[in-house]
């Protein structure tokens, strides 16, 4: 049965978040350790992660939080780490129609990877920007609450080995790519060149900033081979 | 609040922002271009290209316990679609890290 209303699809969203909920919550406790450790208030941190609700961009932050704050490469570094967000919003560009410009806008602030990967993997009569908002509340409402608990109980964590965590999300967005991978609505040539352009790239020592917008960018050229083709 | 309190708050507004812009500038880019029919395929396959230009690179730059968890990531998702059992599986691979790295010498 079709779900199509914005607000049956949001519940959808948060009930099928559930698993990605799990590891947000992970890296949120993380997230409140570390931010304790770098001397930043409950209150700020919470602030902090309610406002931006991006796991990677508030530890790109806390990375370089000394005394005095250098904001300026604080602010690069997170657009830096952020900068995927930019194509996951060209990506959905086609799947959120039927709404004002200001609903779109404000939903898009709970944007998040395994919400797009969900929306894009399998075509659904959902709506979609109600599944994404939904989506993404959930994941927020896990990372918040996690920051908080990260807090609360750092102490427990003292001594902990958090650093052998460092691998943890490239194993999250690896679940993500085999949710796209069995999806089977994929463009996989597109997916291995551009694995196989970032290794390259990887070996030969460019920085990572460098590596993600050059092999997004040689990994489509084989779709735009594919419609220059047809096109003939 | 102090106003060192406002300053951070100030600050921490400001990587808020940042992100924001990220996440609607695509889509804005995305409504310009929406109107060449064609380049939807582009677009949709941006996604697993990030992932794979974030993985790849974290994979070779990683030790042979991040790759042992990566590999049992792939069989758990492959198999049964469990992203928790996926997860946490992973999770306690690289917790254990000091340990098999331990045992594995012991081995050797």
């Amino acid at each position: 049965m079709p779900i199509t209303g914005f607000w049956r699809s949001a519940v959808l969203g948060a009930k099928e978040s559930t698993p990605f909920c799990v590891s947000t919550f992970l890296f949120g406790i993380l997230f409140g350790v570390a931010a304790t450790a770098s001397g930043l208030s409950l209150f700020l941190g919470l602030v902090m992660s309610g406002a931006t609700f991006s796991a990677s961009a508030q530890f790109a932050a806390m990375e370089l939080w000394s005394h005095p704050l250098p904001v300026s490469a604080i602010l690069l570094s997170v657009f830096l780490v952020s900068s995927r967000n930019i194509l996951l919003g060209l990506s959905i560009t086609n799947h959120i129609d039927g709404h004002s410009l200001l609903t779109r806008l404000v939903c898009l602030g709970l944007l998040s990877d395994p919400g797009v990967v969900m929306v894009l993997r399998a075509s659904r009569s959902i709506n979609n920007l109600g599944y994404l908002f939904g989506y993404g509340a959930a994941l927020w409402v896990s990372w918040v609450a996690s920051v908080w608990l990260g807090f609360a109980f750092s102490n427990v964590f003292t001594g902990a080995d958090i650093g052998a965590l460092a691998f943890a999300g490239p194993l999250v967005m690896t679940c993500m790519m085999m949710l796209f991978v069995k999806g089977g609505r994929g463009h996989k040539l597109a997916w291995v060149v551009s694995g196989i352009s970032a290794l390259l790239m990887a070996m030969v020592g460019l920085e990572a900033y460098l590596i993600l917008p050059v092999a997004v960018m040689v990994g489509i050229i084989p779709i735009l081979m594919q419609l220059g083709g047809s096109n003939e | 609040m102090s106003e060192q309190s406002g300053e951070l708050g100030l600050v921490l507004l400001s990587i808020a922002l940042v992100v924001y812009l990220t996440r609607i500038a695509g889509y804005l880019l995305g409504q310009r271009l929406r109107h060449i029919g064609r380049l939807r395929p582009v677009l949709e396959a941006l996604p697993g290209c990030a992932l794979m230009a974030l993985i790849v690179p974290a994979v070779y730059r990683g030790s042979l316990i991040d790759l042992s968890a990566l590999v049992f990531v792939v069989i758990v998702m492959w198999k049964w679609d469990n992203i928790v059992a996926a997860t946490f599986g992973g999770l306690i691979i690289l917790l254990s890290e000091n340990s098999l790295t331990e045992w594995l010498h012991s081995l050797t």
